[in-house]
């Protein structure tokens, strides 16, 4: 070092020292006891970056900041210098979810149900959108918590209060012990938020798809405020002083990360949408969203699954989760896609690291693992100048381990957080380990034999017999005692101390002390270190850990590879067109690239898959105009009696295995539609039934869009056990609500219109606004006549048009008037008595309308009955005596009519979608039964491929159930488990 | 109703016939494909009722009469009448209206309450479920541990007086259901089970003494462990149903057992066929129980049970849905179950269950002569329209309000 440079240290030096003392700030009870904090560390493994390990290198360490690092490094004679004694010393980790420290204040604390917000003042008027929140104002230290970060080796956390939909601003601490003051490296230093109202008991949102809309809506709102100047908001003034910071998005699932990735593209955020562990499920279409992803290590316990009817309650997919939750990092890192890792889900520093080894054992390279802990936290949280590597300048934040940290044996010993140490585990610096020869004159010939463990030491005694050894190590001093002989009670007790130390290997060379033996008598006691002990290596038998495969979707009957379409040549079917040839016998009916190309007899079979139709029915695949598959947690937002800014669109369930089930039926299509508790639900989504396709790819492209109203007993919670208080309570309200409705929402596109900057953006008016546009269509729940009419009447005095009745149980009372008003019925076959508005209902409905012109359906609500809708129409046949073709047409083509699909599908002609279905008789009997369904030409059912995954699920369940009762065998810990069964909506859920 | 061709007269094809004992009530269905219940079908068979009883069927005429009513039933299909298990019709009215609801009794013990006395002979869904060939129903309690006492009502009748089929023919008793064994799960169920074993060992030993201090609840228990009335336990899982046929069995082997809804039936069906416990098969129109079972699990049950030879009846629970029991049939006998032994689930084994055999269940001489004649195969929706219904020998009037008010829009319409 010249003496320049030691000049400028000197200085440094001292000017920090002058800083630290200035900087406190509080009164000082006696003399201030400010300590040099310059340290070297010298003889240590420093892995400097994820890529790079400086073997016996030296840090220097200033203040807390980094001075120096390196194999060369002259150590100034003020430094203190400590031997890092070959150890290993990595970067501290960053965890980028946590709420460290952060408390929430009782005066956040909801007070019960409500309609408006709990939050007094200028503030968001939802209690979920706590953007006037920010974390650091209830940070404290956490001395528990503290131990707890700093063993799994995190020296910073990003802190946020963990409660609500938008939680305001994350702080970034440090972890170690100090006045708070000095703990805070940003206070403000990301937003953070997640699809969970948290504490919030305001009503609204109540279902997954409300709160998506309260984003968009917030959102919205934030921008609006900012052109406006007639109010203030104290949310708003902060979000736009956090705004610009990278925003943590906490997520349940897969699905979930495409939903917060779907937001985030609408209004240009990239989010670090931090998910549960499960991303590899739906890797394909997470990688395509282009998101940073924060990571869990929360790999589920072992089940309990000895006995078999019990272990029915867990699902494949949560079987297969077990098994594959490790690979889930490597996984993510394999598709190029950024990602961190989080210790937030993992109970403790033991469980985090144990399962860091376990996910680099599964696939994840070391090297990103560090990377996720250190380099990429800091990158995203622009702090990449201060932390993430033991780099010169940076923080002096560092762990120190025994082992190289992957090692199954490592141990964090110390973490140092700005320059200032934490002795985690107690070691010596001088082990005790290995064989020693034992003089002791009642034991001739013995070897005390010392293992090193986690908890601690563990030694046993050899010579005349082999005998365990209690032994502790407290500050220098060794206790041993063991039995005087195996099957004596008596024991030796031996207290010693070290006498030579080997300063290269760090090994206690002999050891010296007294022996009190169980007759009173003393003894002279000594052991010296021969031989180094190798504890038996325990061999894994099973070399290769064979694990299963990613299923699509990641449940019973999903597929290795997603089903692809075919190019089909069904031959010799009798076909049922829906088109003016209507039933056909003995055609073949070509399909190629996704769509019917020929129908007709004796067609080439050259290029095509040849299915053997003769004797069997082709059908084009039924379509469920009301279904309430497939949806995300809650069909019904029902906490305002107009929700039509909430979307089913935007919590698709692809994993439902009722879509499966439904295609077992022969159903390509349903309209998933919102329930039915208020006048004005939400927006539904029309799909293809997919199977195995994540929910973007489900939705029917370029399909118009379609909403839920709903009349009667429901909307006004007639049914309910307590009148609730909200409106409306009676038909007459119902149609008030509706007037309302439209008039402000013909007042707010002039409003949009003449003053676009001005007028807030309500995603409520819009979707009204798009129905008297014609953009998007009503399907309105509906049973008396009274109010079949009444909305009628709303929606011709208001410039549209009702799109369709739907359940329409007394339709048949004002047919003609819906045909005048041109509006469709899609009813159930023989539903009635369940509610006082059913009891006019008739069996005959359908067909009465039918006859009448209105274009009808019959259809589910109902998963079970979803896949029976043949029989629901054979009804109609029966109980009104209609041909058979227009009892299927009620089925299929008159529901894509009323969806507005019938020109791509519902009937079986050249061009249109292969949407087919084949059945074994007349798909009206009771006797049909699928045999394959088709969706755009891919076949997605097939009776035979469903008993090969049958068997094949069978056995996959039982090899992973076989794998569990080994790992509990070798004491993993285990925990009971039931799935969460596939939710089976209806209207009214 | 012009369906019905009467001929009052004396019947030409049978007038050369000679011999015969005339008889004004005599009713003579003709020419139709007789379903009789039992698993056999007589093709273009005849069956004769007087009185209100079944006095011949077969594949011809074994006696001769000058006077009969002639039905022609070419093309068509004579079954007995349907006999619904295991519903809450006639006590049930509307779901949504708690008014109308008479099946859930306050307590935890009611054996002594019987479902009779609430059943409404004057509901308004009795009449759609006889639309579609159900003659007999088996309104039960619902709730509690024990629900009480069941009857079998005829779905016609001025009151419930005159409906009575057999009153008060069982007892019906919910086994604790486990959702799985977690320990506090088990606890529960351990609760259930020593509630059950206290209650059945009180009521043991009141049905023993010769003048025990009134108690309405034990004394209705009476008849249960001698086999004279069934005791109808309700259990849906595998470990339920094992469980409660082993403490029955063991405790009280006379008590005549009879598992109601048993959907996993098919993985304990030795334990159920060993003990010859029969059963009735709850809803099949159903989702699969879990995730990892086969997608027509359900559907699939009773052709399972048949073919493991266990004896059982097919229901419909709820009260609007019990018009669709012949379906329950018809999707069994698609997954399986031959159409016959399906036909059988709703007639003549449901007859046996409740000890009514003798009377009803199937087309036998000797039987009352409640038949159905229904235009085609009445197992299958798209062909199961009722032409004729016969109670006790009578022709009943199939025009419920539905069809009234059908027939009032048509006519509003002028559509026919």
């Amino acid at each position: 070092m010249n003496y320049k440079k030691a000049v400028l240290i000197l200085f440094l030096f001292f000017q920090s020292l002058f800083g630290a003392i200035a900087q406190t700030g509080f009164p000082l009870n006696g003399p201030p006891d400010v300590r040099p904090n310059y340290i070297a560390i010298s003889n240590v493994n420093i892995q400097v970056d994820p890529k790079t390990m400086i073997k016996g290198a030296t840090i220097l360490i200033l203040n807390g900041i980094i001075e120096l690092v390196g194999t060369n490094v002259l150590v100034p004679k003020e430094a203190r210098i400590i031997d890092g004694r070959g150890k290993y010393l990595y970067p501290s980790f960053i965890d980028l979810y946590s709420n460290y420290g952060i408390t929430i204040p009782s005066s956040l604390k909801p007070k019960g149900n409500q309609y408006s917000n709990n939050l007094k003042g200028a503030y968001a008027w939802n209690d979920a959108v706590r953007l006037n929140i920010n974390a650091i104002d209830y940070f404290q230290y956490d001395d528990k918590r503290s131990k707890q970060y700093l063993s799994s080796g995190f020296g910073s956390t990003l802190s946020a209060l963990q409660d609500g939909i938008f939680r305001g601003s994350a702080a970034l601490v440090l972890t170690s012990k100090s006045q708070e003051q000095k703990l805070v490296i940003k206070a403000k230093a990301a937003c953070e938020m997640s699809f969970n109202k948290g504490t919030s008991k305001q009503d609204y949102p109540s279902s997954a798809m409300g709160v998506v809309a309260l984003v968009r809506q917030t959102y919205l709102d934030a921008n609006w405020y900012n052109t406006q100047k007639v109010e203030t908001n104290l949310s708003f003034e902060n979000y736009n002083e956090i705004k610009s910071l990278p925003t943590v998005f906490e997520v349940e699932n897969k699905l979930a990360v495409l939903r917060a990735g779907k937001i985030g593209k609408e209004f240009g955020i990239s989010y670090l949408i931090k998910g549960n562990g499960d991303e590899y499920q739906r890797l394909n279409e997470i990688a395509a969203l282009g998101m940073p992803l924060i990571l869990p290590l929360n790999f589920p316990k072992v089940y309990e699954v000895e006995e078999p009817f019990d272990a029915m309650n867990v699902s494949l997919g949560d079987l297969k989760h077990w098994e594959m939750a490790p690979s889930n990092a490597g996984m993510v890192a394999s598709k190029k896609i950024p990602f961190a890792l989080t210790s937030s889900g993992c109970a403790d520093a033991n469980e985090f690291l144990k399962n860091l080894r376990k996910a680099v054992e599964s696939g994840l390279k070391e090297e990103d693992a560090l990377n996720a802990l250190t380099i990429q936290p800091a990158l995203w949280l622009q702090m990449d100048q201060k932390l993430g590597s033991i780099q010169k300048g940076k923080m002096a934040n560092f762990f120190i381990c025994n082992l190289p940290l992957f090692n199954q044996n490592a141990t964090i010993e110390e973490h140092w957080v700005k320059g200032e140490q934490t002795v985690l585990k107690k070691v010596s610096d001088y082990s005790l380990e290995g064989n020693y020869q034992v003089a002791l004159k009642s034991r001739p010939n013995s070897i005390l034999s010392i293992i090193k463990k986690d908890n601690g030491l563990e030694a046993q005694i050899f010579g005349l017999d082999t005998m365990k050894v209690s032994v502790k190590e407290q500050a220098g001093l060794y206790q041993f005692s063991f039995k005087e002989e195996k099957k004596s009670d008596n024991q030796v007790r031996i207290d010693a101390w070290a006498i030579q130390l080997d300063s290269n290997s760090y090994l206690v060379k002999k050891l010296a002390g007294s022996a009190t033996l169980p007759n009173g008598e003393n003894e002279q006691f000594t052991a010296s270190w021969v031989s180094v002990q190798t504890e038996k290596s325990k061999t894994d038998t099973s070399a290769k850990n064979l694990i299963g495969k990613v299923i699509y979707p990641f449940t019973e009957y999903g597929n290795e590879t997603l089903p692809k379409p075919q190019n089909y040549l069904f031959k010799n079917a009798t076909v049922w067109t829906n088109e003016k040839e209507g039933i056909i016998e003995e055609v073949d009916v070509a399909i190629s690239n996704g769509k019917i190309s020929a129908i007709g007899k004796g067609l080439s079979s050259e290029n095509y898959i040849v299915v053997d139709a003769k004797g069997k029915q082709l059908t084009s695949g039924i379509i469920d105009e009301h279904s309430h598959i497939a949806i995300y947690r809650g069909v019904n937002e029902c906490t305002q009696n107009n929700t039509a800014e909430v979307r089913i669109g935007d919590v698709i369930n692809s994993d439902d295995i009722n879509i499966y089930r439904q295609l077992s039926g022969g159903v390509i299509a349903c309209q998933q539609l919102h329930g039915s508790c208020n006048p004005v639900g939400g927006q539904s989504s029309i799909i293809k039934l997919r199977w195995g396709q994540g929910p973007e790819n489900m939705k029917i492209a370029n399909a118009d869009g379609f909403i839920k109203f709903a009349l009667g007993e429901n909307v006004k919670q007639s049914n309910w056990n307590t009148a609730t208080g909200r409106y409306p309570q009676t038909r007459m309200g119902v149609e008030q609500v509706y007037y309302d409705a439209f008039i402000r929402a013909k007042a707010y596109e002039a409003a949009m219109k003449t003053n676009p900057k001005l007028t807030r953006r309500d995603l409520e008016l819009d979707a009204l606004v798009e129905i008297l546009n014609k953009k998007r269509f009503i399907s309105c729940h509906s049973y008396v006549q009274s109010e079949i009419n009444m909305l009628m009447h709303v929606a011709d005095s208001m410039g549209f048009k009702v799109n369709t009745f739907t359940h329409i149980l007394e339709g048949y009372k004002v047919a003609d008037k819906m045909k005048a008003h041109g509006v469709s019925a899609s009813t159930f076959a023989d539903w009635w008595a369940y509610k006082y508005e059913v009891i006019e209902a008739i069996p005959q409905n359908a067909v009465i309308l039918n006859k009448m012109g209105v274009v009808t359906a019959i259809n589910s609500d109902d998963a079970e009955m979803g896949r029976r809708l043949n029989q629901e129409a054979a009804k109609m046949i029966k109980y009104g005596k209609i041909s058979e073709e227009d009892a299927w047409k009620m089925v299929t083509l008159n529901p894509a009519k009323m969806l507005h699909i019938d020109a791509q599908t519902g009937s079986i002609k050249v061009g249109k979608d292969a949407d087919l279905v084949l059945w074994s008789a007349n798909p009206l009997s009771i006797d049909a039964k699928v045999e394959m369904t088709l969706v755009d030409g891919t076949c997605y059912f097939s009776r035979e491929q469903d008993l090969v995954k049958r068997s094949s699920n069978q056995k996959e369940r039982e090899r992973i159930i076989q794998k569990m009762l080994l790992a509990k065998q070798k004491g993993e810990k285990s925990e009971h488990k039931v799935s969460a069964p596939d939710p089976d909506y209806h209207c009214e859920d | 109703m012009n369906k019905i061709k009467y001929i009052t007269s004396i019947c030409f094809f049978l007038l050369f016939l000679t011999g015969m004992n005339a008889q004004q009530s005599t009713t003579i269905i003709m020419n139709g494909t007789i379903h009789v219940g039992n698993g056999e079908v007589i093709e273009n068979g005849v069956l004769v009722m007087e009185q209100g009883k079944i006095v011949q069927v077969g594949k011809t005429l074994s006696s001769l009469y000058k006077t009969a009513k002639v039905i022609d039933a070419k093309g068509k299909h004579v079954y007995p009448g349907l006999i619904a298990m295991n519903n809450i019709m006639g006590l049930n009215e509307i779901d949504a209206v708690r008014a109308t609801h008479d099946y859930n009794e306050d307590g935890s013990m009611n054996p002594n309450v019987r479902s009779m006395i609430a059943y409404n002979t004057d509901s308004k869904i009795l009449p759609t479920a006889l639309f579609n060939g159900v003659l007999f129903t088996q309104p039960i309690p619902l709730g509690g541990t024990i629900s009480g006492s069941s009857s079998l009502m005829k779905t016609k009748g001025w009151n419930w007086d005159d409906a009575v089929m057999k009153a008060d023919e069982g007892i019906h008793l919910n086994w604790p259901f486990v959702e799985n064994n977690k320990p506090e799960e088990e606890n529960r169920g351990e609760k259930g089970i020593a509630e059950i074993n206290n209650f059945f060992a009180e009521a043991f030993q009141y049905s023993m003494q010769s003048k025990p201090i009134f108690n309405a609840r034990l004394s209705a228990m009476t008849g249960i462990f001698s086999g004279e009335k069934n005791l109808y336990v309700h259990a849906n899982d595998a470990r339920s149903i094992v469980r409660a046929i082993t403490f029955f069995k063991q405790k009280y082997p006379a008590i005549k057992l009879i598992l109601v809804g048993a959907q996993e039936a098919y993985l304990v069906s030795d334990i159920i066929k060993s003990n010859n416990v029969q059963v009735v098969l709850g809803n099949i129109h159903r989702l699969p129980a879990h995730n990892a079972d086969g997608i027509d699990q359900p559907y699939q049950t009773p052709g399972q049970l048949a073919k493991l030879g266990v004896t059982f009846a097919l229901s419909q629970e709820g009260s609007w849905e019990v018009r669709n029991l012949a379906y329950l049939a018809g999707t069994a006998a698609a997954y399986g179950l031959n159409k016959e032994e399906a036909l059988k689930a709703i007639t003549l084994t449901p007859a046996k269950i409740m000890g009514v055999d003798q009377q009803i269940g199937s087309l036998e001489i000797g039987k009352d002569a409640s038949i159905i004649i229904s235009e085609g195969d009445l197992l299958d929706m798209k062909s199961s329209s009722i032409y004729m219904i016969f109670l006790n020998g009578e022709t009943l009037d199939l025009k419920n309000e539905q069809v009234l008010l059908y027939e009032k829009y048509l006519k509003k319409y002028k559509i026919d």
